[in-house]
C-alpha cells in the first residue's frame, strides 16, 4: 500500500453545516454524524470554515478563558455561572466557526494530511473538489488508518 | 523637506485609521524616506534610538520569563479577593493593582494580564465586567505615567535625554497618584449602579484558589529575585551610572540563564512588531529632523509663544494630550521629542518641558480607544469575551478622564514648575 492510499481510504462523506445553522442544530448533526467537526458552507455551497467540538466549547465558555492560560484556581461554584450562557445555543455557527483556510483536494497525500494535523488546531479537514465540499478526513480516522498500516507492515 | 513631511503625515493618517497594521505603515514610511534619499541609510540607522529598543526588548523578555510562573495572575486574584466583594474596594484594588503593575511593566502587558482575570472576577461577582475593564485601561495609562519604564512615551523621552528613573518618579509619580485617586473615584461614582454585588457572589470570589495560580514555583523562586533586583536597579541606575536599557537587558540576560525556558521560547515574548514599529518611526522622524522640518515646527511654536515659558509648557502638554488621542501616543511623542528638545534647549536645558510632554502624551493615552496600544488590546480581549467596547463607549469615559487628569496636571505644572 502506498502512502497515497491511506489518505484516500480515510476520506468519508459527511453532512454540511450552513453558516445560518444554530449551534443547537450544529451540535446535533455533529453528534449524529459521529465526527468531531463538520464543514460550514455559504448559500452557494462554498466552504467558509469548520465548526466542531472545539468551537462549541469555545462558544459555551467565556472568551477570556483562552487568554487565562491556566484555570486550575477556578472553583466549581463558577460552573453554575456558565448556565447563563446557555442562550448561545441559538447563535449562528458563523459567529464561532474556525475560518482558518484549511482544505485539501481529492489527491491529497498522507504527508500533507500529517502536516495539517500537526500544525493546525483542526480535528477534520474538508475535501474540496471544483469548489464544492465532497467529504472530510478526520484526525481520528487518519490516526487509525496510519496505525493499522504500520502494524500490518511490522 | 516637503517629501519627508508628506510621507510622515501620510503614515500618521493611515495609522490613525487603524485599517492597516501600524508596523507595516511605519516600515513602508521608513522605506520610502530612505529610497527617496530624503535620509540616507547611514543617517537612518543613526536615527534609530537603540536605547529605547533595548529597554523595550529587555522588559519584554523579563515579562515573558516571569509571566508563565503565574505570579501576575496570583496578584490579580489576591487584589480581587482583598476587596471582599465590596464594590468600591473591588474597583480600587483592581485599579491600584493595574496602576502599580503598569508603572513597572508596560501598559500593554499589564492590561493583557489584568483583563482576563477581571472578566473572571466579574463572572464570579455576577457584575458587568466592562466598567472594571474601562477603569483598568484608564488606571494603566495613569499608572504608567509615574515611571521611566511605565509607558512608551516615557521610554522614548528617557532614550532621548539623560533623565533618570528617579527623575521620572520624583517629577511624575506625585501627579500620577493624585490623578489616579481623583479619576478612579469619579469613575466609581459614575459606574456604581452597575457594580452592585450580591452577597452569595462575594463567596464565589473567595473560593478562587490564588495559590493554585502559581503554576511553576521553582521557576518563580529562580526568577522573582531577578525581577525585584531589576526594578530596584532602575531606581538607582543614575547613581551607579548604568543606562536603563542596560538595566533591563542585564535583568533579561540573567533571567535567560536561570529560566527553564529555552532561548527560543523566551525570545517569542519579544513583540517584534512593536520594535519594528519603533524602528520605522525613528527613521521617519530622523528624516523630518534631517530636512529641517522639526526645526521649522519648533521655530513656529517659539514665534507663537514668543519664548514665553508658561505658554510653551501648557501648549506642549495640551497639544500632546489631544495629538496622542487622535494619532497614538507613541508616534506623537517620537515626533515631539526633537521639537521639545529644541524648545527646552533654547530655554536653557529646562527639564519641565519633558515632564509637560510626558504628562500630555501619557494622560492623552486615555483620550480615545486608539490613543494607546493598551486600550486597543483591552478592547480586543473584551470583544473576544463577547463584550465589545466600541469607540464611542470608550470616548464617553476617556474624554472626561483625560480632561480631569489634564486639569490636575496643569495645576501641578503651574505650581511646581512656573
Amino acid at each position: 500500500m502506498s502512502p497515497q492510499t491511506i489518505a484516500n481510504t480515510v476520506r468519508r462523506e459527511a453532512p454540511l453545516l450552513s453558516h445560518n445553522d444554530s449551534l443547537r442544530d450544529a451540535a446535533d448533526r455533529i453528534m449524529a454524524a459521529d465526527v468531531p467537526a463538520l464543514a460550514v458552507v455559504d448559500d452557494h455551497g462554498k466552504l467558509l470554515g469548520i465548526f466542531g467540538e472545539r468551537e462549541f466549547i469555545g462558544a459555551l465558555f467565556p472568551g477570556y478563558l483562552t487568554t487565562l492560560g491556566y484555570a486550575g484556581f477556578v472553583p466549581r461554584s463558577l460552573d453554575e455561572v456558565l448556565e447563563k450562557r446557555a442562550d448561545c445555543l441559538d447563535d449562528r455557527v458563523s459567529k464561532y466557526m474556525n475560518t482558518e483556510h484549511i482544505d485539501v483536494d481529492d489527491d491529497v497525500s498522507d504527508t500533507q494530511l500529517a502536516e495539517i494535523f500537526l500544525h493546525h488546531r483542526v480535528l477534520i479537514v474538508p475535501v474540496v473538489e471544483r469548489g464544492r465540499v465532497t467529504g472530510i478526513v478526520t484526525r481520528e480516522d487518519f490516526f487509525r488508518a496510519l496505525a493499522r498500516h504500520l502494524f500490518d507492515l511490522s | 523637506m516637503l517629501l519627508a513631511v508628506l510621507i510622515f503625515a501620510g503614515a500618521l493618517a493611515v495609522i490613525a485609521t487603524e485599517r492597516v497594521d501600524r508596523t507595516k505603515v511605519a516600515l513602508v514610511g521608513a522605506m520610502l524616506v530612505v529610497l527617496s534619499q530624503t535620509i540616507d541609510q547611514e543617517h537612518a540607522i543613526e536615527a534609530v534610538d537603540w536605547e529605547t529598543i533595548g529597554l523595550l526588548a529587555g522588559m519584554m523578555l523579563i515579562v515573558r520569563v516571569t509571566e508563565p510562573t503565574g505570579i501576575y495572575t496570583f496578584l490579580a486574584i489576591r487584589a480581587g479577593q482583598l476587596a471582599r466583594g465590596k464594590p468600591f474596594a473591588v474597583v480600587l484594588s483592581l485599579a491600584l493593582s493595574t496602576a502599580l503593575l503598569s508603572a513597572f511593566l508596560d501598559n500593554l502587558t499589564t492590561v493583557l494580564l489584568m483583563v482576563p482575570i477581571t472578566f473572571l472576577l466579574a463572572d464570579a461577582l455576577d457584575i458587568d465586567p466592562i466598567p472594571l475593564v474601562l477603569i483598568e485601561i484608564i488606571a494603566s495609562n495613569i499608572g504608567g505615567t509615574a515611571t521611566l519604564i511605565g509607558d512608551p512615551p516615557n521610554i522614548l523621552i528617557a532614550g532621548a535625554t539623560d533623565l533618570t528613573f528617579a527623575d521620572f518618579v520624583v517629577n511624575l509619580a506625585p501627579i500620577a497618584m493624585v490623578a489616579f485617586v481623583v479619576v478612579t473615584g469619579l469613575l466609581y461614582l459614575f459606574f456604581r449602579k452597575r457594580l452592585q454585588i450580591a452577597p452569595d457572589a462575594r463567596e464565589r470570589v473567595l473560593e478562587l484558589d490564588a495559590r493554585r495560580s502559581i503554576e511553576d514555583m521553582p521557576e518563580l523562586k529562580r526568577t522573582l529575585p531577578v525581577l525585584v533586583i531589576t526594578i530596584f536597579a532602575f531606581f538607582i541606575h543614575g547613581a551607579i551610572g548604568v543606562e536603563p536599557a542596560t538595566v533591563a537587558l542585564t535583568g533579561a540576560t540573567i533571567m535567560l540563564l536561570l529560566t527553564r525556558q529555552t532561548v527560543e521560547e523566551a525570545l517569542r515574548g519579544i513583540e517584534w512588531p512593536t520594535l519594528f514599529f519603533f524602528v520605522g518611526l525613528f527613521v521617519m522622524v530622523g528624516a523630518l529632523e534631517e530636512n529641517g522640518a522639526i526645526k521649522e515646527v519648533a521655530d513656529a511654536i517659539a514665534s507663537v509663544t514668543q519664548g514665553d515659558r508658561t505658554a510653551e509648557l501648557m501648549g506642549i502638554m495640551w497639544v500632546s494630550a489631544i495629538g496622542s488621542g487622535i494619532i497614538d501616543n507613541i508616534p506623537f511623542t517620537a515626533t515631539m521629542i526633537p521639537v521639545v528638545d529644541q524648545l527646552q534647549g533654547a530655554a536653557g536645558s529646562d527639564d519641565a518641558y519633558w515632564w509637560a510632554l510626558s504628562l500630555g502624551a501619557c494622560f492623552g493615552g486615555n483620550f480615545t480607544l486608539i490613543a494607546a496600544a493598551a486600550n486597543v488590546a483591552a478592547a480586543g480581549m473584551a470583544e473576544r469575551a463577547g463584550r465589545p467596547v466600541g469607540f464611542m463607549t470608550f470616548l464617553k469615559i476617556g474624554v472626561p478622564a483625560t480632561l480631569v487628569s489634564m486639569v490636575l496636571a496643569t495645576g501641578y505644572v503651574a505650581l511646581r514648575y512656573l
